[in-house]
């Protein structure tokens, strides 16, 4: 039997179960599930049982446990966690080890969660398969042949096959979102700032952001909760209260205005997905919102706008592996010319050669290539004007509604292999979830009806900055009525 | 926008500025692989941005300064202690003056 985030915490805070058979019961869910998924790079089996223990002892000495108490959270491996493996899904980082927790680290086990493992991922998140992982991609649940999704997909995978109730994953251009959407599991972006990245491996840190996944709109809620606040160890941390997510899940959606733009359904998009979400949004206006068409007329050109600008920052910030702080160094030359010990520069170029795979080495270069001089102004500078306008399209579409609905991805999973010999084919299924990371604005996805062959499909609700609360009023309305609600996939229903 | 044409020879400049040795046969990939990309982002061209202000960032206020003061941080030990070599207490990189 697997329950959610919110039933787990009440459970074990009211002693009506303890936090070592929680934990007893996600590990034997990922022994016998985790061959055919692969959600997971590292399982933190003896961490997480030692927390479980110290977590029923502190209640039975009458304390009180935290918001998480007892639940078991997957951390995508980009997230710095202390004594325990973190790889970003790269072999340049295999076997490092960090020797601090990452600010949402500190914050779960402050609220008594555990930590059960790392996810797999696309390497350093450049994805939307799983498919870049240097450890083999992660499966989906609902079929094993097909993406999870990406770049968060092992902790969609993880949450969809009941491995865990909850997990965490970054998104930079909808990595958690798109995943979510494949794996029937709710996953929210929050707004840029909300939560602190002090311990994430960065990838492009104007888009950067952590968030939730969850089987249900209440759990992400909790989790999110639990996560997001100030942290002066990020400078683009925002100073404020973060409360009121799980409250606002009870909030009436009466009369709120949900924008629909159908630049979200242009064509390209799978008829049964654009059906689902548009029966989606049928029942919230059933509700009592009510729905109107709006503009984002700048959304063709979000695609080139995202890979110029997160190239650019990833070309940046991964130029810190270099073989000489952590990870993996070579030093030597197996063979070529240069036989032999390698000079500074030659083991700088050997070991990024050797460290990085194929997805990254084409961002670090087209990100090096639009800084360098000559093209800064016509690819750098422009991207970021484009940026602007296409954040200009979001302020002028909420001054007349209040959240905007669209399908999160344009297809349901696609088969692992599919897309894979095409880069260009695969940056372009991003395209409903880039605008949102660069505007910087919540969004989340919630399922909806899956498609006839079962697979699942995605709402994705995006709202106004810092506004998580009225997003997550929607997503709790329609999740009420989604007849995605019931629903796990088969290898979890035992 | 001059359209640049991405050939082998801006590929390994480029990733010469990215100190990334690449192999001929990752070359040569990479150069039809960043052809068609950039030909794809050109459509930026179409754009009008004559009105627009370059966003590096989200714009976020209530953002307040850290105060600059100490406060602990890894140990000399922990720092050095994911280092693939260290030595001598520091660091350590292969010979680049003679």
């Amino acid at each position: 039997m697997s329950i959610g985030v919110i039933e787990i915490a009440d459970r074990v805070r009211r002693g009506e179960a303890t936090a070592e058979s929680i934990v007893d019961g996600a590990i034997a869910r990922i022994s016998r599930s985790d061959g055919e998924v692969h959600a997971f790079l590292h399982v933190a089996r003896d961490e997480a049982l030692e927390q479980a223990r110290a977590i029923d002892a502190k209640r039975a000495r009458g304390a009180v446990a935290g918001a998480l108490a007892g639940v078991p959270i997957a951390i995508k491996d980009a997230i710095c966690t202390r004594g325990i493996p973190s790889t970003a899904g790269s072999k340049i980082l295999e076997g490092y080890v960090p020797p601090y927790d990452a600010a949402v680290i500190e914050r779960l086990r402050a609220a008594d969660a555990i930590v059960i493992g790392k996810t797999n991922m696309d390497e350093f998140a450049m994805g939307s398969s799983n498919e870049n992982s240097a450890f083999g991609p992660a499966h989906n649940p609902w079929d094993l042949s097909r993406t999870p999704g990406g770049s968060s997909g092992g902790s969609a995978a993880a949450v969809a096959a009941r491995m865990a109730p909850c997990a965490l994953g970054s998104d930079t251009g909808g990595s958690i979102r798109q995943p979510a959407a494949l794996t029937g599991t709710v996953g929210i972006k929050p707004t840029y700032g909300r939560v602190s990245r002090y311990g994430l491996i960065a990838f492009a840190s104007s888009l950067d952001q952590i968030g939730p996944f969850a089987n249900d709109v209440r759990g992400a809620a909790r989790v999110l909760s639990v996560i997001a606040g100030h942290d002066p160890r990020d400078s683009t941390s925002l100073e404020l209260a973060a409360g009121g997510f799980e409250a606002a899940c009870e909030r009436s959606v009466k009369g709120l205005r949900v924008g629909v733009p159908d630049e979200y359904f242009a064509p390209g998009i799978d008829p049964e997905v654009a059906a689902s979400v548009r029966a989606a949004i049928g029942e919230l206006e059933r509700e009592g919102c009510s729905v109107r068409p709006v503009r984002l007329p700048h959304t063709r050109f979000a695609v080139a706008t995202y890979y110029v600008l997160a190239t650019a920052e990833a070309s940046s910030n991964l130029a810190r592996f270099d073989g000489v702080r952590y990870g993996l160094r070579v030093d030597e030359a197996r063979d070529g010319e240069h036989r032999g010990r390698l000079d500074l520069r030659g083991m700088y170029g050997a070991t990024r050669d050797v460290g990085f795979g194929p997805e990254v080495k084409r961002r670090i270069l087209l990100g090096t290539f639009v800084l360098s001089a000559g093209y800064y102004d016509a690819y750098y500078l422009k991207a970021q004007k484009a940026r602007s306008l296409i954040r200009g399209d979001f302020d002028a579409a909420f001054r007349e509604v209040d959240v905007i609905c669209s399908p999160t991805s344009p297809t349901p999973a696609f088969r692992l292999g599919e897309r894979a010999a095409d880069p260009l084919a695969m940056y372009l299924s991003d395209v409903y979830t880039l605008p949102a990371s660069l505007a910087g604005i919540p969004a989340m996805s919630v399922p909806c009806a899956p498609t006839a062959a079962g697979l699942p499909v995605g709402l994705q609700i995006m709202a106004r900055p810092l506004d998580e609360a009225t997003m997550l009023a929607v997503a709790s309305a329609w999740e009420a009525r989604s007849p995605a609600r019931s629903l796990t996939p088969k290898m979890a229903a035992t | 926008m001059s359209a640049p044409k991405v050939d082998r020879a801006l590929v390994l400049h480029v990733a010469k500025l990215a100190s990334l040795s690449l192999s001929e046969a990752q070359a040569d990939r990479l150069t039809q692989e960043l052809s068609s990309i950039v030909a794809y982002v050109e459509q930026l061209e179409e754009l009008d941005t004559s009105g627009a202000a370059p966003m590096a960032h989200v714009d976020l206020d209530r953002l307040p300064w850290r105060k600059d003061e100490p406060r602990p941080g890894l140990t000399h030990e922990e720092a050095l202690d994911q280092a693939p070599k260290a030595e001598h207490g520091g660091f350590s990189v292969p010979t680049f003056v003679e």
